[in-house]
């Protein structure tokens, strides 16, 4: 473990075959059970992220949240329940949610800094949340984004929860929301019952580097809102980038979080110097490991010349500046030699395929949407096929309910003629979720 | 980049100008080691460049090479000193160089001369990077560098080529053993040469290791080898001085006896490949064609605690000359008879440019791996030049 508290390890095989130019690369980063950071946020009461942190959360308050009315009840106790877990010290803020938004506590728009008399009345404000109106992410985003500006932090990071569509504005509204606060925290989202929908709300997870699910019973949501704050509390490093570096003439193919989950970043790209860009990752808490799958396509050089495909930095911005936390080398050595260069490295495999699947499944369930049996059939039964082949199990189970599996090995599956739709959500929302190949595999 | 090192007439300390003799390993002035091992390190003052991105106006230079070697604007690896080097001490010389088919220079070589009260004697070690284990590089050149530094001072103070030989590949093993890290453990083959007269007894070592046995067990000659039991002193009237060759090795480097009447292998591959034919399952042919032929047995590195090296002594009754390399030249040219044919006459009166022969040869052949090679004309000529 480096200084740093980040180790970036680099799994491939550098071997091309003469004229390859196709470089793939698993790089595992790891930040230690110990990590700290000197520069980084101020540790507060407990050793936690303390002052450095800001936490708001987000509550749809439209009229359907009453429907069943356990619903909104269920809502005001996760908000309590997280507000439980926010430390001492933390600045924290709650957002309610309708075609427009208002904050809740405190009630100025600012943010309050968390101790046992400011918990209480936060949850006290909470408890008076009434459902009433329509649905806006978006306002509600730009809502806590000016919230966040009140208040000086490092780590930023928000909970939403809804429970229908973004009916009341333009989805061109809604994007400009969240572009407006991209960078400037991260977002964990929930969906509540099975009436929203999950290409939405991945979009603002994805773009917030957060997380996406499904709730399906409302009595799920203290509990699960209890796990997202105390993950949240947990970060100790923000805003910490990939930096990849590559030789003139190279193109990245793409840059993937593939564990825990897949999130394609390529599109995340900032560029950060005459032939690096930066890629962000969001923020780390120790002990944390997440594994990344990196495709550069390079200018072939001669057979037994060698050269460095990318460097992969790790990069923590601060007020400060920048520090590197760790880096790792991706090569490529031009080699006559079939038996090195056809050689598949079981990680960058393995990730090829669970990246794969959760496309299958995503576009098996769109098909299944749309009234194309056929597509559905052969798409979600490819991705049974390689859910058994890599061992994911989770999404396994998850496919099975969608599908009767006749045969898993070759994916011949059947589609159920009814599936609840709690099911087909939880299969869309998780169909990210990937489980790692130990690299003594590889 | 190609490095000559040729020794001097030594008559004058070069750091000082104090005259000295002609058996004077130090200055008696200033102390400076007037002799010392040459090291296949890469040429002095290599500054490592881009050989494309240097040269292309397009590119705002200079370009600047990362500290691991690569180019910043293309990424390639750019060519190290070491891809190719030539030593040359006159009695011996040695070139190793990168091939084609490998991306850097893996093997390394160290030579040495030390005059004694018996006459001078040559040294040589060769080492080949394991490729399968991390930094080979850095493991040849480590092991080369400790053999032959422990070499020449064994040497010098009169230690037999015996016990010479094995305190050097114990130290080298010892140094290699210090590289190994959370990545693994760097390795490398190691052959070293020691040729020429035995110590007159007495004359410098006052007892012990050059006359007694080897009560040495840590790496003790294997049994099966033909190595001697221990040094015998020389024994200058029955015998002309010339000398002899002692080999000491571990891995698949190799040495050579190359001579007109007659030219031998020194050496028994420390290889799998080696272990079929002993085990009579293949013949050489065979063996060597089998995918495995390369996998050796015994190697410097931390994964093996106490490696158990060889050792040979090989008395010339003729002129010839002694020949170390590495796989890579031994792969196209694998009889000494062939080796002969391609290194004779020419090796005999200008090593190095028979050395260079070789080289070229192999990487003609396909340069399929790093090649090294160091030859030592026998009996030793002067070392004036």
């Amino acid at each position: 473990m480096s200084e740093s508290g980040f180790t970036v390890d680099i799994d491939q095989n550098q071997y091309l075959p003469e004229g390859g130019r196709t470089v793939s690369a698993v790089v595992t980063v790891t930040s230690a059970d110990n990590m700290t950071l000197p520069g980084g946020p101020a540790a507060g009461v407990g050793g936690g992220p303390g002052s450095g942190s800001a936490e708001i959360i987000i509550v749809d308050c439209s009229g359907s949240m009453d429907v069943p009315q356990t619903k909104m009840a269920s809502a005001r106790a996760a908000v309590a329940a997280a507000v439980d877990v926010v430390r001492d010290g933390t600045a924290f803020a709650v957002v309610a949610g309708t075609s427009t938004s208002w904050p809740v506590y405190p009630t100025d728009g600012t943010m309050a800094i968390a101790n046992q008399s400011t918990r209480e009345a936060a949850k006290r404000a909470a408890a008076g949340l009434r459902a009433s109106g329509g649905t806006a992410i978006g306002q509600w985003l730009r809502q806590a984004c000016a919230i966040f500006e009140t208040h000086p932090a490092e780590l930023r990071h928000a909970i939403l929860l809804t429970d229908g569509k973004n009916q009341h504005e333009r989805p061109e509204q809604l994007n400009a929301a969240i572009a407006r606060c991209e960078g400037l925290f991260s977002c964990d989202c929930r969906g509540v019952g099975t009436d929203w929908e999950v290409a939405e709300l991945r979009r603002v997870s994805t773009a917030l580097l957060g997380t996406v699910d499904i709730v399906p019973d409302p009595a799920g949501l203290a509990a699960d809102f209890t796990t997202m704050m105390e993950n949240a509390m947990g970060k100790q490093v923000a805003d910490v980038a990939l930096r990849v570096w590559t030789p003139q003439h190279a193109a990245i193919q793409f840059v993937k979080q593939v564990a825990p989950e897949v999130v394609d970043l390529t599109e995340r790209r900032s560029q950060s110097g005459p032939q690096a860009g930066d890629y962000p990752t969001g923020a780390w808490a120790p002990g944390e490991s997440r594994d990344y799958h990196l495709s550069v396509a390079v200018n072939p050089a001669g057979v037994g010349q060698e050269m460095l495909a990318a460097r992969v930095s790790l990069v923590a911005s601060s007020a400060s500046g920048s520090e590197v936390l760790g880096q790792g080398l991706v090569r490529a050595v031009w080699t006559d030699d079939t038996e090195l260069s056809t050689k598949i490295n079981a990680r960058v495999a393995h990730y090829t395929g669970q990246a794969e699947m959760a496309d299958l499944i995503q576009d098996g369930l769109e098909a299944r949407k749309q009234g194309d049996e056929e597509t559905a059939t052969a798409k979600l039964g490819r991705a049974v096929a390689l859910a058994e082949e890599s061992g994911n199990d989770d999404t396994a189970r998850l496919l099975a309910k969608v599908v009767d599996v006749v045969d898993a090995a070759t994916g011949t599956v059947r589609l159920k003629k009814a599936v609840a739709d709690a099911d087909e959500m939880a299969l869309d929302t998780r169909s990210t979720k990937t489980v790692r190949v130990r690299k003594e595999q590889a | 980049m190609s490095e000559r090192t040729r020794a001097e007439t030594i008559a004058a300390c070069p750091a000082c100008g104090e005259p000295t003799g002609p058996g004077d390993a130090f200055c008696e002035k200033c102390g400076t080691e007037l002799a010392p091992a040459v090291v296949s390190t890469g040429t002095p003052g290599f500054v490592p460049s881009c050989p494309v991105c240097s040269v292309d106006p397009s590119i705002p230079q200079p370009v600047a090479i990362t500290a691991d070697g690569y180019c910043e604007s293309c990424g390639r690896k750019v060519p190290t000193g070491r891809d190719h080097t030539e030593l040359d001490l006159g009695v011996l010389a040695g070139v190793t160089d990168r091939g084609i088919r490998h991306s850097r220079n893996e093997d390394a070589m160290a030579l040495a001369t030390a005059e004694t009260p018996a006459g001078p004697v040559a040294i040589a070690v060769v080492c080949d990077g394991v490729s399968s284990s991390p930094r080979p590089d850095d493991a040849s050149l480590a092991g080369a560098q400790a053999g032959v530094r422990v070499l020449l001072n064994s040497v010098r103070v009169g230690d037999g080529p015996r016990n010479a030989s094995l305190a050097a590949v114990r130290t080298a093993a010892a140094e290699l053993a210090g590289l190994a890290g959370p990545g693994g453990a760097p390795s490398a083959t190691y052959v070293s040469l020691v040729v020429g007269p035995d110590p007159v007894p007495g004359a410098a070592a006052d007892s012990g290791p050059a006359t007694s046995p080897d009560p040495d067990v840590g790496t003790g000659p294997d049994p099966g080898s033909d190595a001697v039991t221990a040094d015998s002193p020389a024994t200058p009237a029955s015998r002309p001085s010339s000398g002899a060759v002692t080999v000491c090795w571990l891995g698949d480097s190799r040495a050579y006896w190359l001579s007109a009447e007659g030219s031998r292998r020194l050496t028994t591959d420390d290889s799998l490949a080696q272990e079929m034919i002993a085990a009579g399952l293949a013949d050489e042919a065979e063996a060597m064609a089998s995918p495995q032929a390369h996998v050796i047995t015994r190697w410097l590195g931390a994964d093996i605690a106490e490696p158990q090296a060889r050792i040979t002594r090989f008395e010339p009754t003729g002129p010839g000359v002694v020949l170390a390399c590495s796989d890579g030249l031994w792969n196209y040219l694998p009889e000494a008879a062939e080796l002969a044919e391609h290194a004779l006459p020419a090796a005999g009166t200008d090593p190095l440019r028979a050395a260079r022969e070789l080289v070229q040869f192999a990487i003609d052949a396909g340069g399929m791996d790093n090649i090294t090679v160091v030859l030592v004309p026998f009996p030793l000529r002067s070392s004036v030049t």
